[in-house]
């Protein structure tokens, strides 16, 4: 386990290494801390609800699960365990502020901690938030049958997971939250009792507890221990906005220090404590499904470094005693690869076969996943009809670190040093892997240098771990970038078409789309923002033929796109303003109208353009984040130019608006990336792109300049800001295309349409 | 009873579920080692010996010196590029010329025919020779490096 703490001295080792130990027996067991100092968890079991932690409560069946902690600690350090990774989206530091809050911790002295890949720390809420509407009301979310229910298919699906934009809005709202102001009222009771007080009379401030009328005071680590056989409340008042201190304040991330001065460990950094590594490289089948058939190594054989070298069936590995030496080597293997029995080996192949789908389907078939009114009367009423098809590439990740997993097999136990969205899935598929119980797999989590959904796969994992196993010493395996890029999971390509009706006023009377690739969100296809009285979402499943990874915003990154265009058509053939047509169909809903007023007033969109300057412009909700955007480019050299993006964004309640921006621009310069180079080819089933010079990100000199306003409109489930900001700027930029040049980009990427 | 219900409302659920089954594989047995060649133990002697100390070759030298420049350039005859292009023959071919490979608007516009001068001007300041170039590390200040790496270019594919 990682301490991830900005403060890397002696006694945080030390308290590291004490803590790696702890079994969620032994962490439970501990009630109080050891030498002192108060845990608090969240029980949310039904029939056996965590009153309070003491020992009693220790002394159980083992079954209580927890999935949010605070520790308070001898020496006044507030610690927040949060069960979710840090992959550069800054999640730990608002977590723990969203704890300290409702805590009254100084803010100085609070520190976070990973929580360990155990079953106790489930991620309840992000279960539950999919699966049925939820409330802010802690009294709500701590009712002990739903929780009940939804930690049982939380367990079941292992989600101890980063991911869908959760963090802030499950864990945050509903764990720290709750356990910060349980946490506070244990240590108010505590005081009472010592002082001989009304509770009512006790105030708290960074982490020291005041009587007025008395004088007395103290620090909460005094009366820590004390605290923790208080009483544990379940349903704790929580602050209002007009209270909170560090919510919705830009407080300077805590992991940031680590990342300056090169202290912060990622997966690529681990090296196990006591242990000589050794270093592996592999190479994958280059169509999904093949195998090796045979290898010839002798050449690996005779280069410098090498150890082993490893025919796995489903990939190849050289072990030796560097990544570099493993690596060459691994480049001489000349391998025999199985036919693939896909009869998919081109782009074409691929698109051909959605398109064969979708002809199946035809104007009323495929699965309805949404219908109101009748779309098809209601077409072949209107007085104009259009309709376009849409095409989707698939994508890769492309996180900065590379992929890489170290693993150490001995005496039936595994140990694992990985940065992974999904430790849990992880530990599963380790164990399944080598054949041994999950019990015996130990998973060491570090800081993840970028995710954007690659990091939530686990084959990675388990391909360390049975190479560990062969070896029978530690290796640290590294995927090069060339690996990630062709053999691993996408996001999908898709094809869509969609035809709309218009009425007599150029009013968006029907609408009709049909598409074949359907994960999650699952409503991500329905433009259920605006009011059209007739619509129909049609799925056709399509066979994929590179497996599908969620990437970032998942089915809003194309659904974004299809949608957002041809609304876009629409107001085109109707003649008005797309913003206005837009704004026409949104009537009814104040917040989305805010926030398109907002965008259009910061974008200048009413004015006038600089010659040769166009600009487009977009909305989606997803994640539970509003967001719309205005793309400006500058098409006078021919080809588009990104000059500005404006977006704004409604979340309810933003608990920290530098790290929402972060989020928002990086979700922006992610989707123009995508937008502009994104594409994945196939020759022969294969993936034709290897690397950065051919799948290429957007430089420094062609991002442009991007403005991010929040709303805090308040009284609803606070949305996301991991994903919401990608959705829209695709569609923004190339209706900025169309207004400026009267070229309708339908498939993506643009920048090879205008080569 | 409420489980059902919830369940086929729940995209988020399914998928999550369908990402456990994928975690759970559809085989019972687990995957095995096909072929193990285990060349030496570890802290064994290197079965290809220490590198060559003491007096090498020009050529000898361009070859432990281009360790550094494979990570993105190929000397393979099939001429696949990777990062860079691939390097096979690349004394007196045009620059920016490599089938396949897309290069910079200034490199590919750039009228070179690399010979030793050019290559040596090149590899020393890449930026400096060609503005533009999407060359943006490995250059070599070191003249002796610079000239024994060109002497190993020069040498393939003769």
């Amino acid at each position: 386990m990682n301490d991830l703490t900005p403060e890397k001295t002696e006694n945080a080792k030390k308290e590291r290494s004490k803590l790696a130990k702890w079994s969620r027996r032994g962490f439970i067991g501990a009630g109080v801390l050891a030498g002192g100092g108060l845990l608090i968890g969240i029980g949310v079991r039904p029939g056996n609800p965590v009153g309070s932690l003491s020992s009693k409560v220790a002394g159980g069946d083992g079954e209580q699960l927890v999935n949010s902690w605070v520790k308070i600690d001898l020496n006044n350090v507030v610690t927040a365990i949060v069960p979710h990774c840090e992959m550069g989206q800054g999640a730990h530091s608002v977590l723990a502020q969203m704890l300290a809050d409702e805590l009254d911790a100084d803010w100085a002295n609070v520190r976070v901690m990973q929580a360990p890949a155990d079953g106790s720390y489930v991620v309840t809420d992000a279960t539950r938030l999919f699966l049925a509407p939820f409330t802010l009301n802690a009294a709500d979310w701590i009712e002990p049958t739903w929780n009940g229910l939804f930690t049982q298919v939380s367990r079941m699906a292992e989600v101890l997971i980063t991911g869908g934009s959760s963090s802030i809005r499950t864990t945050g709202q509903n764990s720290m939250r709750v356990a910060g102001a349980a946490a506070r009222k244990m240590l108010v009771g505590a005081a009472a009792e010592k002082w001989g007080v009304p509770t009512a009379e006790i105030t708290t401030k960074d982490s020291v507890l005041f009587h007025k009328a008395s004088g007395n005071s103290a620090k909460y680590s005094e009366l820590a221990t004390a605290a923790a056989e208080q009483p544990m409340d379940h349903t704790p008042t929580l602050k209002t906005p007009d209270q909170f201190r560090l919510m919705g304040k830009s407080k300077a991330r805590t992991d940031i220090p680590a990342k300056i001065n090169g202290t912060a460990e990622f997966g690529i950094d681990a090296v196990p404590e006591g242990l000589e590594l050794s270093y592996a490289a592999t190479v994958r089948p280059p169509v999904p499904g093949t195998k090796v058939v045979s290898m010839d190594a002798s050449r690996a054989k005779t280069m410098k470094g090498v150890l082993q070298i490893l025919n796995m069936e489903n990939f190849v590995a050289v072990v030796a005693d560097s990544y570099w030496q493993a690596q060459q080597a691994m480049n001489t293997v000349q391998i025999e690869w199985s036919q693939s029995a896909s009869p998919i080996k081109t782009m074409d192949d691929q698109y051909a076969a959605f398109a064969a789908v979708l002809d199946d389907a035809g104007e009323a078939g495929g699965e309805e996943v949404a219908g109101k009114g009748d779309a098809k009367a209601a077409l072949s009423n209107a007085s104009q009809t259009i309709e376009a098809e849409y095409k989707a590439p698939y994508l890769a990740h492309s996180p900065m670190e590379p992929l890489n997993c170290t693993a150490h097999v001995a005496d039936g136990k595994c140990d694992v040093w990985a940065s992974t969205q999904v430790p849990l899935m992880a530990r599963s598929g380790v164990a399944e892997a080598l054949n041994i119980s999950a019990e015996d797999v130990t998973m060491h989590q570090t800081y993840l240098g970028g995710a954007f959904g690659r990091r939530l796969g686990v084959d990675e994992v388990s391909m360390a771990a049975r190479v560990a196993r062969a070896t029978g010493y530690p290796v640290k395996v590294i995927w090069s970038r060339e690996e990630d890029t062709q053999k691993a999971l996408y996001r999908c390509a898709d094809m869509a078409r969609m035809r709309a009706g218009l009425d007599e006023d150029g009013k968006l009377d029907a609408f009709d789309h049909v598409f074949t690739q359907r994960h999650d969100p699952a409503q991500a296809c329905v433009p259920a923002i605006y009011n059209i009285a007739n619509t129909s979402v049609r799925h056709a499943p399509a066979d994929l033929h590179l497996p599908f990874q969620a990437w970032r915003s998942v089915d809003h990154s194309q659904q974004g796109f299809f949608i957002e265009s041809f609304i876009d058509e629409a107001a085109h053939a109707a003649g008005a303003d797309p913003l206005d047509f837009r704004l026409a169909m949104l009537k009814g809903s104040a917040r989305h109208v805010a926030v398109l007023e907002k965008v259009a007033e910061m974008s200048d969109w009413r004015g006038t353009r600089a010659e040769g300057h166009a600009k487009g412009v977009a909305i989606v909700e997803a994640f539970g984040t509003i967001a719309a955007e205005v793309v400006e480019i500058d098409m006078s050299s021919g080809k588009p130019k990104l000059v500005n993006v404006w977006a704004v964004c409604d979340a309810g309640y933003v608990m920290n608006p530098n790290g929402f921006k972060n989020q928002i621009e990086g979700g922006i310069i992610f989707g123009l990336t995508a937008a502009m180079y994104g594409e994945l080819e196939l020759e022969d089933g294969a993936i034709v792109q290897s690397n950065f010079h051919d799948y290429k990100m957007l430089r420094m000199d062609e991002v442009p300049h991007i403005e991010v306003a929040i709303i805090n409109s308040g009284d609803v489930p606070i949305g996301g800001a991991g994903e919401p900001g990608l959705p829209p700027v695709a569609p923004a930029f190339t209706n900025a295309i169309f207004a400026a040049s009267g070229k309708r980009i339908r498939t993506l990427p643009v920048a090879k349409q205008f080569a | 009873m409420h489980n059902q219900a919830l369940l086929s409302r729940s995209g988020l659920a399914v998928c999550l579920l369908t990402m456990m089954t994928a975690a759970c594989g559809t085989s019972a047995e687990p995957p095995k080692v096909a072929e193990q060649i285990i060349v030496r133990e570890r802290g064994a002697a290197d079965a290809a010996g220490p590198s060559t100390g003491g007096s090498q070759d020009l050529v000898s030298l361009g070859e432990d010196v281009f360790q550094t420049c494979k990570g993105c350039h190929s000397l393979d005859a099939d001429g696949r590029s990777s990062a860079g292009p691939n390097l096979y023959g690349v004394m007196g071919r045009k620059a920016g010329s490599h089938e396949g490979y897309s290069y910079s608007d200034a490199l590919a516009a750039s009228d070179i025919t690399w010979d030793e001068a050019s290559l040596d001007g090149f590899i020393a300041d890449p930026q400096g020779y060609i503005p533009g170039s999407e060359m943006v590390v490995g250059a070599l200040r070191d003249d002796e490096r610079r000239k024994a790496v060109i002497a190993y270019l020069a040498a393939q594919g003769e």
